[in-house]
C-alpha cells in the first residue's frame, strides 16, 4: 500500500516538472511534436530507473555518515556526503554513455528513435534531481526508491506528451507575434502547473 | 567580438534565459525572495565563469570520448566548492539551507554545459572566463527581475523589509506559486522580443 | 599527441579524478568546522527564540555567550524520563543533541534505534524540547520551551528544510504564528495533548492553536511532530509535576 501511495504522489502530486520544474530546458526544447516528445520521455523514464536505485545504494553504503561501517569500525566516523554530487552526477553520466554503446551495438532500430536523446539526459536536471530528492526524503529500502524513481518518470512523461500535443495545436493559434513559439509555451506550462497544483493537498 | 562585447552581450542582447532558452531548470524554484535569488546569481555566476576558464585551459589535451564526463566532473567540483563555502560563511548559511537541492543542480544547469560546449571549448581561457561571468549574469538578471515582483507581490516585501504594509496590501498567494514565476518569465520574453529585440520573433 | 588513444583517456581520466577528489577532501576538511560551527550557532539561536530571547541581529559568538549564560542544565532522558547522562553546558564545552531524525525512529519504534532525548533546563526552570517531523516536501523541526510549572507554554520556534515559501514557510517566518502558542497549556492527561485545528481552533480551548490558511499539510506535519514529541516526554514532565506538588 505504501508503494502505491508513493508512486501516485510522486505522478501527481511531487511532479518532477510541474512542481519542481526539473528538467525544464529539454522540456521545453523537445515538445514542438509529440512524437519526440514521447522519445524523450520514455528514455528519461528508462534512465531515472536504473540509475536512481544505484545511487541509493551508492549513498546508503558509501556516501551518509556512517555509511562506511561495514568495512570495518574505525569507518564508522568518516562522512563522505560532501561526495555526493560528483558521484551521482558520474553514475548517471557513465550510465548513460554506457546505455549508448550497448543500444547501438545491439539494436540499431531503437537506437534510431531514442538514441539521440540519450546525450541530453546526462545533463538533464529530472535525473539528478530524482538522485538529491531520494537522498533527502531518505528512503527506507531500494524497492521504495525504484517505485519512486519510476513514478517521477512516468509523471515527467506525461507533462511533456500533455505539453507537446497542447503546442502541437497551439501552432494554428493567432498568438501575439512577440509572445509566439516560446513565450507563450512558458505561460501554457504555468497554467498547466496550476492545474496539477489540485493535487497538493491529497494525502494517500 | 571583442573582450567587452563577449562579457556584455549575454546580460542582454543574447540573454541565456530569455533567448537561448537554457538553465530554467533549477532557477525558477529559488526566485521567491531577493535574497535566494541574488545568492543563486552569485553561485552560477562564480560557477559558469570557472568552470569556462578550466575547461578552456584543459581544452587542448581533453580525449573526445570522455568529454562529457570530465566537463561534468569539473562542474560539480565548482558546485560542491561553492556549496561547501556558503555553508561555512554565516551569513550565507541560512540561505544555502533554503537553497537545498538547487545549489546543486546548478550542475545540471544548462547554461554551464552549453557554455562550456559552445564557447569556452574554442576559445582562449580569459575570454572564457568572460563569456562564462556574462551568462551567468545575464541568467542572474532574469532571476532578479522575477525575484523582485514574486516577492513585492507574494509577501509584501523586499529583501525581507516590509514594503507594502500589511494593513491595506494582502500578500498575492498566487504569486508565490512555483507556476507564477513561468507566467511572469513568460511575460519577461514578451516584453523583450516586442520591444528590445523584435528580430527574435517568430514568423 | 594523440589523445584518443586507449592508455592516454585512462590516464587522463585517473589524473582528473585524484586532482577532483583531492582538492574536494581538502575543501571539506578545511571548511568543516566553520560549518559544523554554524549548525550549532543556529540551533541555539532557534532555542533561544523559543524562549522568548531576541537573537535578531547577534553574530555566532553572541548568540553562544548568551546561551551559556542562560543555560543551567542539559542532560539526556530515556524513554522513562530518567536521565541517562549529562549534556556540557560551560561556554568552551557547549554539547547538544543533534540527533533529532535518528529521535524520531527511535520514538516512533524503529529498530535499531533507542531513545535517548535531550532536555534543555534554563536558569529559573525554563524547560526547552525540541520536536521533529514530516512537513509537505521535507523535514520540519523546533523547539518548545515549557515554564516552570511543566503544562504552560513559554514559547516556541520552527523551521523546515523546504516548506513553500509565503505558505508552510510561515511555520518559520511568521511571528504571529509562533505567537499563539505562549500561554497555551499542554493538557498532559488528555489526547492529543496539544493540537494545530485546521480552520481554527475553538474559543477557549487550551491546548490548540489555529493552522495556516494553505498549508494545510505543513500544519498537520507540524501537528504530528508536536504530538509525538510531546508523547515522548509525557513521563519526564509527568514526574517533574509529581515533584512538585
Amino acid at each position: 500500500m505504501e508503494y502505491v501511495s508513493l508512486f501516485v504522489k510522486s505522478i501527481f502530486v511531487d511532479n518532477m516538472i510541474f512542481a519542481y520544474f526539473l528538467g525544464m530546458c529539454s522540456y521545453l526544447a523537445v515538445s514542438k511534436n509529440v512524437k519526440t516528445a514521447n522519445g524523450l520521455g520514455l528514455a528519461v523514464i528508462f534512465v531515472l530507473l536504473c540509475t536512481l536505485p544505484l545511487n541509493y545504494l551508492l549513498n546508503k553504503y558509501v556516501l551518509q555518515p556512517g555509511a562506511l561501517s561495514w568495512l570495518g569500525p574505525q569507518f564508522a566516523n568518516v562522512d563522505l556526503s560532501f561526495l555526493s554530487f560528483i558521484l551521482f552526477i558520474a553514475v548517471i553520466a557513465a550510465f548513460v554513455q554506457l546505455v549508448e554503446m550497448i543500444v547501438e551495438r545491439f539494436l540499431p532500430s531503437l537506437y534510431a528513435s531514442l538514441g539521440i536523446f540519450l546525450p541530453l539526459i546526462a545533463v538533464n536536471c529530472a535525473i539528478l534531481g530524482g538522485s538529491l530528492f531520494m537522498q533527502q526524503k531518505e528512503f527506507a529500502g531500494i524497492g521504495e526508491s525504484a517505485v519512486y524513481a519510476l513514478g517521477s518518470g512516468i509523471g515527467w512523461y506525461l507533462a511533456i506528451v500533455l505539453l507537446a500535443a497542447i503546442r502541437e495545436k497551439m501552432a494554428y493559434s493567432n498568438v501575439p507575434k512577440p509572445l509566439k513559439g516560446i513565450g507563450i509555451t512558458f505561460i501554457t506550462v504555468g497554467l498547466m502547473g496550476l492545474a496539477f497544483m489540485i493535487f497538493m493537498g491529497i494525502s494517500l | 567580438m571583442t573582450l567587452k562585447e563577449t562579457f556584455l552581450n549575454p546580460i542582454l542582447k543574447g540573454n541565456p534565459i530569455t533567448v537561448l532558452v537554457l538553465g530554467i531548470c533549477s532557477s525558477l524554484a529559488v526566485t521567491v525572495t531577493l535574497k535566494g535569488a541574488l545568492v543563486m546569481t552569485l553561485s552560477v555566476t562564480v560557477v559558469t565563469g570557472l568552470s569556462s576558464l578550466i575547461m578552456s585551459l584543459l581544452r587542448k589535451g581533453i580525449p573526445n570520448r570522455v568529454r562529457i564526463i570530465v566537463q561534468l566532473v569539473v562542474v560539480a567540483m565548482m558546485v560542491i566548492l561553492v556549496d561547501q563555502i556558503l555553508k561555512s560563511i554565516e551569513v550565507t548559511f541560512p540561505i544555502d539551507k533554503q537553497l537545498s537541492v538547487y545549489i546543486g543542480l546548478i550542475i545540471t544547469n544548462c547554461i554551464v554545459m552549453g557554455r562550456i560546449e559552445a564557447f569556452a571549448l574554442g576559445n582562449k581561457p580569459f575570454a572564457s572566463l568572460l563569456d562564462g561571468l556574462g551568462n551567468g549574469l545575464g541568467y542572474g538578471l532574469i532571476l532578479i527581475v522575477v525575484a523582485f515582483f514574486r516577492e513585492l507581490l507574494g509577501s509584501g516585501t523586499l529583501f525581507g523589509v516590509t514594503v507594502l504594509s500589511p494593513e491595506w496590501y494582502t500578500p498575492n498567494n498566487l504569486v508565490i506559486l512555483p507556476p507564477f514565476a513561468l507566467i511572469l518569465i513568460g511575460c519577461i520574453i514578451w516584453v523583450h522580443r516586442g520591444i528590445i529585440d523584435k528580430d527574435l520573433q517568430e514568423k | 599527441m594523440n589523445t584518443n588513444g586507449n592508455i592516454y583517456t585512462i590516464i587522463y581520466t585517473t589524473l582528473i579524478v585524484v586532482v577532483v577528489a583531492g582538492i574536494l577532501a581538502a575543501a571539506a576538511s578545511f571548511l568543516k568546522p566553520s560549518q559544523q560551527a554554524n549548525i550549532k550557532a543556529e540551533t541555539i539561536s532557534q532555542m533561544l527564540q523559543a524562549a522568548q530571547f531576541d537573537t535578531q541581529g547577534m553574530n555566532n559568538v553572541q548568540k553562544l555567550d548568551k546561551y551559556a549564560e542562560e543555560i543551567e542544565s542539559a542532560f539526556i532522558i530515556d524513554a522513562e524520563g530518567n536521565k541517562l547522562r549529562d549534556l556540557g553546558v560551560t561556554r568552551d564545552a557547549i554539547e547538544l543533541e543533534d540527533g533529532l531524525k535518528a529521535q524520531n525512529y527511535a520514538i516512533a519504534g524503529k529498530d535499531g534505534y533507542t531513545v535517548g532525548l535531550p532536555v534543555y533546563v534554563l536558569k529559573g526552570g525554563v524547560t526547552l524540547i525540541p520536536c521533529y517531523g514530516a512537513g509537505l516536501w521535507g523535514p520540519v523541526w523546533g523547539y518548545i520551551a515549557i515554564e516552570p510549572d511543566g503544562t504552560t507554554i513559554k514559547g516556541a520556534y520552527f523551521d523546515h528544510e523546504s516548506e513553500t515559501a509565503g505558505l508552510g514557510a510561515r511555520i518559520k517566518d511568521d511571528p504571529a504564528f509562533r505567537a499563539q502558542l505562549v500561554g497555551k497549556k499542554i493538557a498532559w492527561e488528555e489526547v492529543p495533548l496539544f493540537e494545530i485545528v485546521k480552520g481554527g481552533a475553538p474559543e477557549g480551548r487550551e491546548n490548540a492553536i489555529d493552522a495556516i490558511t494553505g498549508a494545510t499539510m505543513t500544519s498537520k506535519g507540524l501537528d504530528a511532530a508536536i504530538s509525538t514529541w510531546l508523547a515522548a516526554y509525557k513521563p519526564y514532565f509527568i514526574n517533574l509535576n509529581k515533584e512538585e506538588e
